[in-house]
């Protein structure tokens, strides 16, 4: 077994090799890391890139994968790819589930019969303070969809981002609760997170501190270099945080791996004092 | 790959000409790079520049430390060679910072003034084992091919076979970085040139 799979195996490294796929959204969240719009810099990272480095990371010793962006499905090639890395090893695709077309969801199809999970997005059962944060029209459109791709047999997930989760009103998590188990998707389906105070948070004033203490190392490609953690590539006033980069090299994915491992192993002390947000 | 902000002016404390890159600030720094940057005050633009690259930085200050850093050869000797080299080479950055290191490091005011080709340097160095030196870091600085037989029979006179490596080393680690510091307009800190104006070296 390879050091890497070893960190990986032991849980030092965290088991899921993420790529961003894109910085582009047609959305524009209040909280979003990336500060991703529809008129950013698209920064995409290319099919061929991802599988690559993909199946490299298999070879690492990696034994899940990530996608998310930007909206990853704003690209005509996300679900052919999905279904790549989903034959690889068990991926899950971030989305906020408002590109789900007919020719989409039909192109999407084959993802049922493979361990991928997308994971949409969705912070309140009430409409209007989901779309207060995520954009018009934003509930109705994940409301539908969910249906459709689990009627499908795709796996799905919800993930519901919060100021703050530890304060939020039980009643309200409970008829969350009851509108995604009325959509299809079960409570072990259903994750909680804080919103992060970086990106257009940070901005906005939003959101917990999180830095190298605080995060799970878990490598992070992007077009702009290798991150440790998902939450390190963000963009604040149209520049790339470069606080969490640990490389500009992604490929061979053995050197970013390698350089986040030095890291891991040079963490200081109480550093497992991790918020461990997925 | 591309830096947003990569611009012109720049916000490190002290420091007042523009730089074609962004400098990383200290909270900005890759996680990688952060061993690298001062507990308090601002890095040097070239820890700051070379910081966008974390494993470039990583493997470039080291050597550069080990070249012109502290070693068997004395820091006067070496001050020379560096000194020379960039006012040959016309680096304002290496130029500025280094006539102040050669201060610290013993040499005169007429001596930097006189690397710097403001003076007649057979007036000033004396030493012909120096002056020896003086005409081989030219011919390395301003040459093309080989140095000539020359130049090469009085350093090879002046000095062994590891001085003559290491200083070697040293005129080509300094041409690496005036081109590198010139190339990317690296900004003089505000230090070094208020030390300057007092020496009478701005």
């Amino acid at each position: 077994m390879s050091p890497i799979a070893e960190q990986i195996a032991s849980g030092a490294i965290g088991e899921r090799l993420w790529f961003y796929a894109n910085y582009h959204c047609n959305l524009r969240c209040t909280y979003c890391l990336t500060e991703s719009a529809p008129e950013v810099d698209r920064r995409e990272f290319g099919r061929e890139q991802i599988i690559a480095r993909a199946r490299q990371g298999k070879g690492l010793g990696f034994t899940a994968l990530g996608v998310t962006g930007g909206e990853p499905f704003t690209l005509d090639y996300m679900p052919e790819l999905i279904a790549t890395l989903g034959s690889e090893l068990p991926t899950v695709v971030l989305s906020n589930a408002t590109v789900f077309n007919a020719r989409r969801l039909r192109e999407m199809e084959p993802l049922a019969d493979l361990p991928v999970h997308v994971q949409i997005s969705l912070d309140s059962p009430d409409p209007e303070d989901n779309d207060e944060m995520r954009g018009p029209a934003n509930f109705r459109k994940v409301v539908e969809a969910v249906p459709k791709l689990v009627e499908r047999g795709i796996g799905v997930r919800i993930a519901t981002t919060l100021e703050d989760p530890e304060a939020a009103d039980p009643r309200e998590m409970e008829r969350l609760c009851e509108l995604h188990r009325s959509l299809g998707v079960p409570d072990e389906d259903h994750i909680v997170r804080p919103i992060i105070n970086r990106g257009r948070a940070q901005s906005n004033e939003m959101g917990v501190l999180a830095g190298f203490e605080q995060l799970d190392p878990e490598l992070t490609l992007t077009a702009d270099g290798a991150f440790y953690s998902p939450f390190g590539p963000t963009v604040r006033g149209g520049k790339l945080d470069t606080d969490l980069l640990i490389s500009r090299i992604t490929e061979p994915v053995d050197a970013p791996a390698a350089a986040l491992a030095r890291i891991v192993e040079g963490r200081p002390a109480g550093s497992d004092a991790s918020i461990g947000i997925r | 790959m591309s830096s947003p902000a990569a611009a012109t002016q720049v916000g490190l404390e002290g420091q007042v000409a523009a730089s074609v890159v962004a400098l990383v600030e200290a909270d900005q720094a890759p996680i990688l790079a952060r061993s690298f940057y001062p507990a308090e005050g601002s890095p040097s633009p070239i820890t700051a520049s070379l910081a966008h690259v974390p494993e470039v930085l990583e493997a470039t200050l080291p050597f550069v430390g080990r070249i012109l850093g502290p070693t068997a050869i004395d820091a006067r000797t070496k001050e020379i060679v560096i000194v020379r080299t960039s006012a040959l080479m016309e680096c304002r950055y290496c130029v500025e910072t280094h006539s102040v290191v050669a201060l610290d490091c013993g040499l005169s005011r007429e001596e930097v003034r006189a690397l710097r080709g403001e003076g007649d340097i057979e007036a000033v160095f004396t030493d012909p084992g120096e002056l020896a030196l003086l005409a081989w870091v030219d011919a390395v600085a301003l040459g093309r091919g080989a140095v000539p037989e020359e130049i090469t029979a009085r350093a090879k006179g002046a000095m062994g076979d590891p001085e003559l490596v290491e200083l070697t080393l040293v005129a080509a680690t300094t041409l690496m970085l005036n081109r590198y510091c010139s190339s990317l307009g690296l900004p003089t800190g505000a230090a070094t040139l208020s030390r300057l104006h007092e020496e009478g070296l701005a």
